[in-house]
């Protein structure tokens, strides 16, 4: 009798079904992956399983006994744990604090400290998951905060642990590292299912995999009897594309980009230290490294939208130190934000309006204050063709399309203008599969028209499979500079993404 | 000889003055900071300050009981701090928008019914006030004990209140679920802590102790009621609970300090300096303007203050 049997789950929301009777069962002590795209039902799925939604319809059985969790209360008391994508932590508590939150120890109300620490140190000794408990979360690594959710997880004597998109935000050392604490657990007989999109991953820890696509089953099949051919055809309908080293067609002497001792304190503190380096034309440079640190500063200093402290910005042979940031758009800069939805598009209007957002204001948009709406159909219809965006028409609120199709507007909103660098910050963030192959194909084909493009991106992954070279940040600095080839040294980067000083090989 | 005498006594009635003037900035204080910590910014204090001053008049005055006269208090700051509550939570409105309205609802309830009951009278109408407790022995310490042991019941309470507060948020599990509601409620809901119950809880608190706080103006301080008889007091609770950094002692020692200001006017008014009477009132507002600018950039609010929570439904 499997542990865990979900038949026939059927949720709702206003416009979409996030699950159409879905069905999955997990045997006891065994890691099963939920392997889908962006929107294939897996989140919510694990989110009705741990009381977050409530089903419409369907049956859960956990342990033999049909169950309905009104409350992820419910779901943590029957022994289910769930470790969210976006950490559940409280950063000004304390790592015993967060563990114990919510639970009712001895000496209620009054905070047992010494049991606590005794307790969680304990546990951290038994499945390798090293932390101090007494830490702030605040000044934790990413990789500590998902300790410490593991071992929330466990002292609440978790039998299934959820994990959605686990690796998402790890360098790649706490990637094995995390591996062997799953197996420690699996050995320990405790359930894992592990949310994902990330097909290596699945074949290299997993048991089974299941499948969702579009809110429904696809396939359930045994990872050893599988491979990632399939599970991609399972998952996207197709074989995924391979981004392999790009031939070099063009190597130019020019420098499209240079940044020059760029320093910028944010909030009194540090936020970019000395930043050098130097993007060619026909060149894209990754700016590679764990989230936060430094890579949103460095944007907004390349594109005006902060001002930096010391140092000099050279765009296209120009000292851009002191222009704002339309001058600098002017200047050739074309910048893809990160934060699509709220920097790089206004959601409410439609979208023609957005694609004319940054030169509404000058021909042939508009000419004597008077926006010509003829032209910015015209114009609209042509780039709608180019990119392929899939609209129902020039005038539905860009709100309504999916994350790719937004992308793609600002895409084509950016690069209409003819630029000569285009700076990308996590491009394809959020992204489905397909959308992700056309931004990372996009940029390559403007690269081949020989402008500068620098891509930001906390996916190393990405970084590896476009860049040409390829910059690490952390705490504010580049710790180093390596060219990408097919003897690229992951290691040593995954190294420098924590923080250890890499060798700087400017070429 | 005399003149040391008047000195001394001027000191010992100032001292004893700041504490009685700082009491119901503190209870307030005390009641608003539970909420805040809990992510709920009531601005409504002042609101819940009137009607606690004024549901406790009224109670002491028709039953001339001074016990039923303080639960009323407590009920009247209930009253706002439960439809505050009732309007963030269940109707997500603006906490901010939804404080302001209150303050003026309370202002004009509270005239209102002051008036449709009392009428225009020209003798204004009195309730018992308490009075000063001694504490054998250690009031008969010189000046310590005529400043600190000699006060009425709110006083002591008051303390007490700091206690427990302190004890309950700094030692027990309860003040940490608060913390975690207030910095991150989704966190604290996925654990399984009810944000809600919790956050009408602490609203529950702010209600009674802020009630309290306008209660004992009326029955303490005054004795009687008048419109707008907070003037002001709950917005400088507002303003001790972020000069207290939302600690209980902290929110004593802010409240003392303007406190201390306040009883410093009324002394100053009284010597005749032949200085307007309205430059000496200022002056607990000037102390709280220019201590609210030394704590400039030192605040650390609760990262979901006046965010009402609602478990997405996508």
């Amino acid at each position: 009798m499997p542990d865990l049997i979900m038949k026939d789950i059927y949720k709702g929301f206003p416009g979409v079904v996030a699950n159409d009777n879905v069905n999955l069962t997990i045997e006891k002590g065994e890691i099963h992956a939920l392997l889908g795209e962006n929107g294939a039902g897996k989140t919510t799925l694990m989110n009705i399983l741990y009381g977050i939604y409530i089903k419409d319809s369907g049956i859960i059985t956990w342990k033999g006994k049909e169950v309905s969790f009104k409350s992820p209360r419910d779901a943590i008391e029957s022994g289910i744990g769930m470790v969210h994508q976006h950490f559940m932590l409280v950063p000004t508590l304390s790592v015993a604090q967060n563990i114990t939150l919510g639970l009712k120890n001895k000496g209620y109300p009054f905070y047992n400290k010494k049991k606590v620490i005794k307790d969680i140190s304990e546990l951290s000794k038994k499945y390798g998951l090293h932390v101090d408990p007494n830490e702030l979360i605040s000044r934790l690594s990413v990789g500590a905060r998902q300790r410490v959710e593991i071992l929330k997880s466990l002292y609440r004597n978790a039998e299934l642990l959820i994990l959605d998109e686990p690796t998402a935000v790890l360098t790649p050392q706490e990637t094995d590292n995390f591996f062997t604490i799953l197996k420690k657990l699996k050995n320990e007989g405790h359930s894992v299912i592990i949310i994902t999109h990330r097909i290596p991953e699945v074949m290299k820890i997993t048991d089974k995999v299941t499948i969702l696509k579009d809110g429904k089953n696809v396939a359930t099949v045994n990872t050893s009897e599988t491979n990632e051919n399939e599970l991609s055809n399972y998952m996207i309908g197709r074989s995924l594309k391979t981004f392999s080293t790009r031939e070099k067609t063009n190597e130019s002497k020019e420098y499209g980009l240079v940044l020059e001792n760029v320093s910028f304190k944010s909030r009194n503190l540090k936020a970019l230290v000395d930043i050098s380096f130097q993007v060619k034309k026909g060149e894209i440079f990754g700016i590679a490294g764990v989230d936060g640190n430094g890579q949103k500063e460095l944007a907004e200093v390349i594109t005006g939208i902060c001002k930096l402290d010391s140092g000099t910005i050279i765009l296209a042979g120009k000292n851009i130190n002191k222009s704002n940031f339309k001058t600098r758009k002017k200047a050739g800069l074309a910048y893809i934000t990160d934060d699509r939805q709220y920097e790089g598009l206004v959601l409410d209007m439609d979208v023609s309006e957005n694609m004319i957002l940054k030169d509404y204001d000058q021909e042939p948009f508009s000419k004597n204050c008077i926006i010509n709406y003829k032209v910015v159909r015209e114009k609209t219809e042509q780039r709608i063709k180019d990119y392929n965006i899939k609209t129902p028409g020039i005038n539905t609120p860009i709100r309504l399309l999916s994350g790719g199709n937004q992308q793609k507007a600002i895409i084509a909103r950016e690069l209409a203008a003819g630029p000569s660098v285009v700076l990308a910050c996590q491009p394809t963030r959020g992204l489905d599969i397909g959308a992700t192959e056309f931004v990372r194909q996009t940029l390559i084909d403007k690269c081949n028209e020989n402008l500068s493009i620098l891509l930001i991106s906390a996916d190393l992954e990405e970084i590896v499979s476009i860049c040409d070279r390829i910059a690490v940040i952390f705490e504010g600095r580049i710790v180093g500079i390596v060219t990408n080839g097919t003897d690229l040294n992951l290691n040593e980067i995954g190294l420098m993404m924590a923080g250890h000083i890499g060798e700087t090989v400017n070429s | 000889m005399a003149e040391a005498g008047t000195t001394l006594y001027f000191i010992v009635t100032l001292f004893a003055a700041s504490i009685r003037m700082a009491v119901p900035l503190t209870l307030a204080g005390l009641g608003e900071t539970f909420s805040e910590r809990s992510g709920v910014l009531n601005i409504g204090l002042e609101g819940i300050m009137l009607s606690g001053a004024f549901f406790s008049f009224m109670a002491a005055f028709i039953t001339q009981n001074i016990l039923i006269g303080v639960i009323c208090g407590c009920l009247g700051g209930l009253l706002i701090s439960m439809i505050h509550a009732y309007m963030s939570f269940k109707c997500y409105v603006n906490q901010t928008i939804v404080g302001i309205a209150l303050n003026f609802f309370s202002l004009g309830l509270t005239s209102f019914l002051f008036l449709a009951y009392f009428g225009r009278t020209t003798t204004v109408p009195q309730c018992p006030v308490v009075k000063p407790i001694k504490i054998p022995l250690l009031s008969d310490i010189p000046i310590v004990g005529d400043v600190l042991f000699n006060q009425d019941i709110f006083v002591y309470f008051t303390v007490f209140a700091c206690f427990v507060s302190y004890i309950i948020l700094y030692k027990t599990v309860w003040g940490t679920n608060i913390d975690s509601i207030g910095e991150h409620p989704k966190a604290a809901d996925t654990v399984g802590l009810n944000v809600k119950r919790t956050r009408y809880v602490t609203a529950i608190i702010n209600g009674c102790l802020g009630g309290l706080g306008g209660a004992y103006l009326t029955l303490a301080l005054l004795g009687f009621f008048m419109e707008n008889i907070t003037s002001g007091k709950g917005f400088i609770a507002l303003v001790v609970v972020i000069l207290g950094r939302r600690h209980p002692f902290g929110v004593l020692f802010a409240a003392l300090l303007v406190g201390a200001a306040e009883a410093l006017q009324f002394r100053l008014q009284t010597l005749g300096l032949g200085l307007p009477s309205q430059v000496f009132i200022m002056l607990p507002y000037v102390v709280t303007v220019i201590v609210l600018l030394f704590s400039i950039g030192k605040s650390s609010d609760p990262a979901a203050l006046g965010i009402s929570y609602k478990r997405s439904s996508r």
